[in-house]
């Protein structure tokens, strides 16, 4: 075999010509070739943090949306849930290479520095594709708004739910004529259901999967408990904590309780143990089209309420525009134009087991026939949030440092006194901090 | 790194040229020119990428940390040493760098001398060499995240392997005093193939001549192995032990992945490194996170360098 008739500084010279080329080339890519490409007028480039089922709904949804507006064009990222998802969103927002478009959690709104990384919605253009703030939840609506501006259009609530197996229940008693778990309202009723399906349950499998040792899982639950038993944790003015440590207490010895009693055992596979015959297990309803696929008799309400007043923890996905220095023109037009297209055909997103915050969806004939949906969707009503302040919201600042406490007096290394002592200070000191976003605690404009 | 290549570059030309004329020196000159004309444009794109991934990243977090900045970068504020006193009476700093030392104690013993009876085995054993050196070697190829997810479901209490193996009933993962235990497990099969690999090369290294002559006076295995074997490993040892504190003080992957990001029952197994990442990522303190890393930073390297102060005393001390 002859060698190639280059001498080496020809070789080199043709590699580093290839290679600026060929970064040139993926730069065109990313600017203009692609829209080019799709004979389409408008890019909008939308980010997302939807994977698994929620992915799959979303790139359907996102084609019906292309093949509606072939003008146009939908560049979509999907990147990886939780924090480094916020992490690349702000710096790019900082960086002015933000998106058109990007979904987050409602609950990080206030924390994301609107009016510096967050640019508020057009409420004209909005109309003009047909949002109206009459057809959302006015909790959801509400809790959008800050400083008298709409920083987030809420697509669905996630919310924690019971769910249970009804050919285990069926055995224990549990079932209703109506083939659903019988009500109940009190933390007695509840012991005395679990114990009642503990003897219908196979040998080996918990009764109830309460993700007792998970920082995230702990604390949402918590959230729905102290709020069903009226708890808050801050004066209105974001000055004083007012977190009650009695019913917070009361609220983590009901928790504990599920693992001394041995009805929950911390550790364990929760939703695998649910799939294989345990009757009980607290999860998001995300956990829908997994329960769904595996072809289990099941139903889902909300968590019991068993403090006397219905509440379960929510979170919202909302639709926000991340801060542009010059934001306006056809992509932002259009990336209005998505979202209201989004948040206005979301029965495909429902399916996927969110509840949907656009009310003539939600009371649409096709979103009540879906099951387990209808059994739960009343979740709506009675959302159980935490506090609305910078440090709050999914995987943020106030779950990272109080879903430890709630997780180590589930398992038992602390006592429920003591962890509800620390939760306090835990809520203190987030008080006292500034937000690194803008430099002012909560009192000085954190939260609205 | 570039230090020492320079060095070797250089040191050779560069020895004579005090003593020589001043002719010489000039073809010294031109010699060395001609070395970097043709040596500097070889190692440039190293030196290039080493600049601007390596050196400017340490400066910039250096700056950072005397800042309030956040992630976006936008509205950084000069602080002075704010960030370092708060460091100082931090508890999280000292707990996270205490479980991180805690780890480390755990495991650089445990995995030196596990290393070392594997490798004696692998060298020893007759048949199916390959079989012993793939079993010990093949979990070092897996990722971390494998790993951890791997203990993750061997630790599970209701249906996991160890606790049906071994016959017991123990909370690995949700107790506090088998928590951090549970990720030296982990660590240990997944990263004591690397010590092993290290051990088994420096056996083979030992000259049979040695054996066969202690062997020809009357030495027997223990004798050998005392007077044979672990003199000749003790370098090995020593840089076993050396590379396992560094990797150790460092730990992290393998802890967040079985603890789902986690810091573990009661905050026990948040490493130093993943509350810089929490601090950095989670609250997007971006000028405080800088700060304690560069502290570890310091005391990574006091370790590194108080190390090798203790072998040059050594060696001087052997001479």
């Amino acid at each position: 075999m002859g060698r190639p008739g280059l001498n080496r500084r020809q070789l080199l010279a043709g590699v580093g010509g290839l290679t600026v080329a060929g970064s040139l080339g993926f730069a065109a890519l990313g600017t203009g070739a692609d829209a080019l490409a799709s004979s389409a007028n408008t890019r909008v480039r939308y980010w997302n943090l939807f994977s698994g089922g929620d992915g799959y709904n979303m790139i359907a949804m996102l084609d019906a949306f292309r093949k509606a507006n072939p003008d146009i064009d939908v560049k979509d990222s999907t990147l990886q849930w939780g924090n480094p998802y916020y992490t690349k969103l702000a710096m790019a927002a900082s960086g002015s290479r933000a998106p058109d478009l990007s979904v987050m959690h409602l609950g990080r709104v206030a924390g994301f520095a609107p009016g510096r990384l967050l640019d508020p919605w057009d409420m004209d253009l909005l109309a003009k594709y047909g949002i109206r703030e009459q057809d959302f939840n006015p909790a959801l609506w509400k809790r959008a708004v800050i400083d008298g501006k709409l920083y987030a259009l809420p697509l669905d609530i996630h919310a924690q739910l019971s769910f249970y197996r009804k050919d285990v229940l069926k055995k224990a008693g549990l079932l209703g004529d109506d083939g659903l778990i019988v009500p109940i309202t009190s933390t007695k009723e509840w012991f005395d259901a679990l114990k009642a399906a503990k003897k219908s349950t196979k040998k080996g499998l918990q009764t109830v999967g309460i993700h007792a040792n998970d920082q995230n899982f702990s604390w949402w639950f918590f959230v729905a408990f102290y709020t069903q038993l009226g708890g808050t944790y801050f004066n209105s003015a974001m000055t004083d904590v007012v977190f009650d440590e009695d019913k917070a207490t009361q609220v983590l010895e009901f928790l504990r309780r599920h693992v001394t009693d041995g009805y929950a055992i911390a550790g364990a596979a929760d939703a695998e143990q649910f799939m294989n015959g345990s009757p009980f297990v607290w999860e998001g309803n995300w956990s829908v089209p997994v329960y769904s696929g595996a072809k289990i008799e099941y139903g889902a309400t909300p968590l019991p309420p068993v403090f006397g007043k219905q509440a379960t923890h929510a979170e919202s996905h909302s639709f926000v525009l991340p801060h542009q220095s010059s934001r306006g023109g056809s992509s932002n037009e259009g990336a209005h134009r998505l979202a209201a297209y989004i948040v206005k055909n979301a029965l495909a997103w429902a399916a996927g087991g969110h509840i949907p915050a656009y009310t003539p969806t939600l009371e649409s004939a096709a979103y009540k026939k879906l099951t387990p949906q209808n059994e739960y969707v009343s979740a709506m009503d009675h959302q159980a949030t935490e506090p609305k302040a910078w440090f709050s919201g999914s995987t943020g600042t106030l779950a990272a440092r109080i879903g430890p406490v709630v997780a180590s007096s589930n398992l038992g290394s602390a006592k429920p006194a003591a962890a509800a002592h620390s939760m306090k200070n835990v809520l203190e000191k987030l008080l006292a901090m500034k937000n690194p976003m803008d430099g002012k605690t909560a009192a000085q404009g954190g939260a609205a | 790194m570039t230090a020492t290549s320079a060095e070797a570059t250089l040191a050779p030309a560069s020895k004579p040229i005090r003593s020589t004329s001043a002719g010489s020196a000039d073809s010294l000159r031109a010699r060395m020119g001609r070395r970097l004309q043709h040596g500097g444009w070889f190692i440039a794109p190293f030196l290039v990428l080493f600049a601007l991934f390596v050196i400017w990243p340490i400066l910039r977090g250096i700056y950072l940390s005397f800042t309030d900045a956040n992630v976006s970068g936008v509205g950084a504020n000069f602080v002075g040493w704010d960030n370092y006193r708060e460091a100082f009476h931090d508890p999280l700093v000292w707990d996270s760098l205490g479980h991180s030392a805690y780890f480390t104690l755990l495991v650089v013993p445990c995995i030196t001398v596990i290393a070392f009876l594997m490798a004696m085995l692998a060298h020893h054993i007759e048949r199916a060499k390959w079989l012993w050196r793939l079993c010990f070697f093949a979990p070092f190829l897996l990722p971390s995240t494998v790993a951890g997810n791997l203990w993750q479901w061997l630790f599970n209490p209701g249906t996991g392997m160890v606790n049906y193996v071994l016959g017991i009933d123990t909370a690995w993962l949700t107790e506090k005093s088998t928590a951090m235990l549970a990720v030296v497990i982990c660590t240990l099969w997944w990263t004591v193939g690397f010590s092993f690999l290290l051990y088994l090369a420096a056996l083979q290294s030992i000259p049979d001549h040695l054996y066969e002559a202690a062997k020809l006076d009357g030495a027997n295995a223990w004798h050998r192995m005392v007077h044979i074997t672990l003199p000749m490993l003790r370098n090995i040892t020593g840089l076993v032990i050396a590379l396992q504190i560094l990797a150790s003080l460092q730990v992290f992957d393998q802890a967040v992945v079985i603890y789902d990001f986690g810091p573990g029952p009661e905050e026990s197994t948040r490493t130093f490194v993943q509350y810089t990442l929490e601090e950095g990522f989670t609250s997007y303190r971006v000028g405080y996170a800088s700060a304690i890393s560069i502290i570890f930073f310091v005391i990574i390297a006091s370790v590194a360098l108080g190390r090798m102060w203790l072998l040059r005393k050594r060696e001087e001390g052997v001479r």
